[in-house]
C-alpha cells in the first residue's frame, strides 16, 4: 500500500481536480450567461439553458469524478469527499488516523482547486461566478436544503457501497456509475441547493470567495457539512442492514 | 510428458512443468518461474500488495516474448 503521505497527496490532487473542473463548470455557466445577457441581469444557473445548465455542470462533475476514481482509486481509494471518508470510518472500514489526514487533504485540495481556477479564469470567476460556491436557491430554507443534501448524498453513498465496497460488486464499473450518479443528482438537486454532496467541494469555493473578495456564503456552509455527512452515514448503515442475510 | 525443448535438441527428459502460455512440457532446466505480485483492495480503499506472490511457469520462448522488444 502507498504511504499515508502519498495517499493524502492523491486525495488532495483528486479533490483539487473535482473543484477545478466541477465548480469551474458552474463558474463558466454564470460568466457565459453574464456575457450574453449583460452584467446587470440577475444571474442564476439555468439562465442559459434551464435544466440543461445543471445537466452540463453535473456531467462536468461526473466525468472528473470518474477520471479521478480510475486514475487514483488504487492509490488512496479516491474518496475526494469527507462525507465518504467519515462514513467508511463510522462503519469500521477505514482507520481513524487515515480518516483525519484524508479530510485535511480533501479540504486543502478543495481550496487549491478554487484558487487555481481563479488563477486560470481571472476575477470574473470570483465576482460573477462566486468560484462555484454552493448556496440554497431562493425560497429554499435551511431545513429544506439539508434534507435535499441528505437525500442526494444518501444516493451517492448507497451506490458507492453497491458498486465498490460490496465484495459482490462487478469490478471495473465503479468510476463510470458513480460519475453518472453524481451527474444525475446534480441535475435534479442543483437548482435547490447547488447539490454539493461533499463538504470539501463547498469548502474550497466558500473560503476562496472569502479570501478573494467574492460573495460571502459561509452562512450556508453548515448545510453542506450536516447534509452530506448525515446522508452518507445513513446510507452506509442502511446498506449494511439491507444486504445482511437474515 | 517429455520436455519439448530437450526433445528438439535430441534429448529425452521428463517434463516437470507446463508453460502457462503455450502448454509445452518443460524440464527443470527449461522451466522459467516468474513471480507475479497480487494486489487486493482498490476503490474506495487503497490497493494493498499481499505478501504471497503468484508463481507463473513459462518456457524460454514465451518468457522472452512476454518481455517484449524493450
Amino acid at each position: 500500500m502507498a504511504s499515508l503521505v502519498k495517499r493524502s497527496v492523491a486525495e488532495l490532487v483528486g479533490t483539487m481536480l473535482l473543484v477545478y473542473f466541477g465548480c469551474g463548470a458552474a463558474v463558466i455557466t454564470l460568466t457565459t450567461a453574464a456575457r450574453e445577457s449583460g452584467p446587470l441581469q440577475s444571474l442564476t444557473i439555468g439562465s442559459l439553458g434551464g435544466l440543461a445548465d445543471w445537466l452540463a455542470i453535473g456531467l462536468a462533475f461526473g466525468i472528473v469524478i470518474a477520471a479521478v476514481i480510475y486514475g487514483l482509486g488504487r492509490v488512496s481509494g479516491a474518496h475526494i469527499n469527507p462525507a465518504v471518508t467519515i462514513a467508511l470510518f463510522a462503519s469500521k472500514r477505514f482507520p481513524v488516523t487515515d480518516t483525519v489526514v484524508y479530510i485535511v487533504a480533501q479540504l486543502v485540495g478543495g481550496l487549491l482547486g478554487s484558487i487555481f481556477f481563479y488563477l486560470s479564469a481571472g476575477m470574473d470567476a470570483v465576482t460573477i461566478g462566486g468560484l462555484g460556491a454552493t448556496a440554497p436557491a431562493g425560497g429554499i430554507t435551511f431545513g429544506m436544503a439539508v434534507l435535499a443534501e441528505v437525500i442526494g448524498t444518501f444516493v451517492l453513498m448507497m451506490v458507492i457501497m453497491g458498486v465498490a465496497v460490496d465484495e459482490k460488486a462487478p469490478p471495473g464499473f465503479a468510476g463510470l456509475i458513480i460519475g453518472l450518479t453524481v451527474a444525475g443528482i446534480i441535475t435534479t438537486i442543483g437548482g435547490l441547493t447547488g447539490s454539493s454532496l461533499n463538504p470539501a467541494r463547498s469548502f474550497g469555493p466558500a473560503v476562496g470567495d472569502l479570501l478573494l473578495g467574492g460573495p460571502d456564503v459561509m452562512g450556508a456552509f453548515p448545510i453542506y457539512i450536516i447534509g452530506p455527512i448525515l446522508g452518507a452515514l445513513i446510507a452506509v448503515f442502511f446498506y449494511d442492514w439491507v444486504v445482511k442475510e437474515d | 510428458m517429455k520436455c519439448y525443448v530437450c526433445a528438439k535438441e535430441g534429448r529425452d527428459t521428463d517434463a516437470v512443468a507446463v508453460c502457462i502460455v503455450c502448454g509445452m512440457g518443460l524440464c527443470m532446466d527449461h522451466a522459467i518461474r516468474e513471480e507475479t505480485d497480487v494486489w487486493e483492495g482498490g476503490y474506495p480503499f487503497p490497493a494493498k500488495k499481499v505478501k504471497q506472490s503468484l508463481p507463473r511457469i513459462l518456457c524460454p520462448e514465451c518468457s522472452l516474448a512476454m518481455k517484449g522488444d524493450g
